[in-house]
């Protein structure tokens, strides 16, 4: 996968991803593990919806995100998975440009956005759910998501002065809600909703900019088996409904196997196996790195 | 919702916003019963009530009994309000805003007193020049500070408007008096003083109109309409699209830039909406206070400022209404009487009163206790809908 990925960016047949970084690099990286790659379809970053290349992100002499490239194709559903720590966080801050990369580059639809600011990326098609519930608590719910259909609409910056907010986006921000399927009082406060509600609300906001691309933090987490079950269903809805790419990071292995294309496995901020569910479950480093002894429940 | 009240536990708040007035959720049937039209206008139409009922309320034999104060109430509302538009809205604490009340309180006393090109249009060209001055201030002093982090931003603005004080106070080419301000000659030609009650002349009515009230040349009710027009504005650039996009930054910041707003050109523009409005004000307050004073560039009037919003409610519209009233009120009322008259006996409390910011500082501190966040205008409100709900529950 990582091969692949180098190999098409520097657009060398030979190349491969160890002798590519390395030279602007130097430094070795024991990737023996890479031997057990399921070799995924080749996708070039360009036709790829959303591609990494060798990004890298590190806190002083910690790398939390390890020349980490990815290709996702156009329409697929993919999970991100790894331990605590792997880096997963770190990767969609990075991609989103919350995080500036320290090295590499984020391709979206074949244009490069590295050098884009954070505000810029979800008006390319590019959005976001949180890990944690980031929502404007005082706030009603309608408003938590018209004021993005509005952002989303009307550009990063807009002297829209002469109307009534109420005016503007409400419709669409109604329609997503019920797209996730939130049946709250729009007017409640958004602080007020139980925490799968908010869940939702983040997903809903994350719609409210019309993506193409659409990466989800645990949209899962902490929700209960009836709870999370309903949100993968979700996921998948939206997901065809709108003809998204989406980016999954979860720790459910149950919804991660059931409804991703493919699976990416992170561990300690690099790439240790990509490849469908069938081959991720049956994936020697994957087992040893991650699963550990969670076979059983593979 | 045409004010952001995100702390209120007031429902009335929150369901008000789009089925009109008020939504089913909502108890009063009081309010029901209105027009769509008074819940989206309820701002204005109450603007225009506290314009028309403020003077004769002070001028109360009991209250202050004297008219004078309400101008200057009107005049720091308008700054106040401006000043919140940064801080309550858009969640930026500036510590300088003065600088922007002085801008244009100095461009109009220094046009008046002669300095300026046209003499006849004095006032006029100075309060353009200082509104103008106060907004280019304030975007590129935006365009270098608002990404620098809350601290940061306090003190930077700070530091400039202390800068600004020292340049007046260095009375540059002569021009701004130094350590006396301006005062001789700063009126325009069309008004007229007498006794510190100032009528206006400027348009010259005709005869057959019989002036009942006394409204025509009424220095008050041209305060009260400048006040309008400016507080309507703010309103308007507060319930628009892009006022919401403030309120999602000041509500979170990290989530408005992932949802791909542009935090820190709003904060740019908001701070020079707000530093042009506050310029404003300073510009009526020269024809007010018959000129320039220093004091109203010092860092006294910048944490004045931030006090009269936290006092009233930055989250509400209406909060530097409340502030203010309050603020003034008290500093006039505490000075203004100087026996405690009990009936049976009569106690000179002068003295004791002299120390009147001590009592305002209490009355401060009370406030933030009993309405952390809210404000008097957040207690306030919160109380009338529980009035309400009780008022129906008995007529039920």
């Amino acid at each position: 996968m990582t091969d692949h990925d180098a190999t098409a960016r520097t657009g060398d047949a030979d190349a491969t991803a160890e002798t590519a970084p390395e030279p602007t690099r130097g430094e070795p990286h024991a990737r023996d593990d890479r031997e057990d790659d399921q070799p995924d379809p080749v996708v070039e970053p360009q036709a790829a919806a959303l591609a990494t290349t060798d990004i890298r992100r590190t806190f002083g002499e910690v790398v939390a995100v390890d020349d980490i490239s990815i290709a996702v194709e156009p329409g697929e559903l993919r999970a991100v998975i790894g331990p605590n720590g792997a880096g997963k966080t770190t990767l969609f801050n990075t991609i989103m440009g919350s995080l500036p990369a320290t090295a590499g580059s984020v391709h979206l639809d074949g244009e490069d956005v590295t050098d884009r600011d954070e505000h810029e990326r979800p008006h390319m098609g590019l959005a976001r759910s949180f890990q944690s519930n980031e929502l404007m608590a005082d706030q009603s719910v309608l408003e938590n998501v018209r004021v993005f259909v509005q952002t989303a609409d009307r550009g990063a910056f807009s002297f829209d002065l002469f109307r009534d907010h109420r005016d503007v986006g409400r419709e669409r921000a109604l329609d997503l809600l019920d797209t996730v399927g939130l049946d709250a009082d729009p007017e409640a406060l958004a602080k007020n909703l139980s925490h799968g509600d908010q869940r939702r609300l983040g997903i809903a906001m994350a719609l409210a900019t019309d993506p193409e691309v659409l990466l989800l933090d645990e949209p899962t987490s902490g929700m209960s088996p009836g709870a999370t079950r309903a949100t993968a269903d979700l996921v998948q809805q939206v997901q065809s409904e709108l003809d998204l790419t989406v980016v999954l990071i979860e720790h459910d292995m149950d919804v991660v196997l059931s409804i991703s294309d493919r699976i990416t496995v992170l561990d300690r901020g690099s790439v240790i196996a990509t490849g469908p569910p069938e081959s991720i479950r049956e994936n020697d480093a994957v087992q040893s790195a991650y699963l550990g002894g969670m076979r059983e429940e593979l | 919702m045409t004010d952001a009240n995100p702390t209120s536990t007031d429902r009335d708040a929150q369901t008000d916003t789009e089925r009109g007035a008020h939504s089913e959720t909502t108890s009063s049937g009081v309010f029901s019963r209105l027009p769509d039209w008074v819940g989206r206008y309820r701002i204005p139409i109450g603007l225009v009530l506290f314009v028309l009922l403020l003077r004769p309320v002070v001028a109360l034999p009991f209250l202050l009994g004297f008219e004078s104060v309400a101008t200057t109430i009107l005049i720091i509302v308008l700054f106040v309000a401006a000043f919140n538009l940064l801080f309550g809205y858009t969640g930026l604490l500036s510590f300088g805003h003065a600088m922007f009340f002085g801008f244009g309180m100095y461009g109009a006393a220094i046009a008046m007193s002669g300095h300026g090109p046209a003499p006849e249009l004095g006032f006029l060209v100075g309060a353009v020049v200082g509104v103008a001055l106060a907004a280019f201030v304030g975007y590129t002093l935006g365009r270098l500070t608002v990404g620098k982090g809350e601290i940061y931003f306090a003190f930077l603005t700070l530091a400039a408007a202390e800068a600004v004080y020292f340049i007046a106070n260095r009375d540059p080419f002569g021009i701004t008096g130094g350590s006396n301000g301006i005062s001789g000659g700063a009126q325009p030609g069309w008004i007229e003083s007498f006794r510190g009650e100032l009528t206006v002349t400027l348009i010259p009515w005709p005869d057959a109109l019989v002036d009942v009230f006394g409204w025509l040349d009424d220095w008050y009710l041209l305060v009260g309409l400048v006040f309008l027009l400016a507080m309507g504005a703010l309103w308007q650039v507060v319930r628009s699209p892009f006022g919401r996009s403030l309120i999602a930054i000041r509500e979170n910041e990290n989530l408005a830039r992932a949802m791909g707003i542009d935090t820190a050109r709003y904060k740019v523009w908001a701070f020079t909406i707000s530093g042009a409005f506050s310029a404003l004000a300073g510009a009526l307050m020269a024809i007010n206070n018959h000129g320039a004073s220093q004091e109203w560039l010092s860092v006294f009037t910048s944490g004045d400022t931030v006090l009269m919003a936290v006092l009233g409610g930055v989250h509400y519209f209406f909060g530097a209404v409340a502030g203010v009233f309050v603020w003034e009120f008290t500093a006039d009322y505490l000075t203004d009487f100087a026996v405690l008259d009990l009936g049976f006996i009569a106690v000179d409390i002068s003295r004791e009163l002299s120390h009147w910011q001590f009592l305002l500082g209490a009355v401060f501190v009370v406030i933030v206790l009993v309405s952390p966040n809210d404000g008097i205008w957040g207690y306030v409100r919160a109380y009338a809908a529980r009035g309400w709900a009780r008022i129906e529950e008995v007529l039920r």
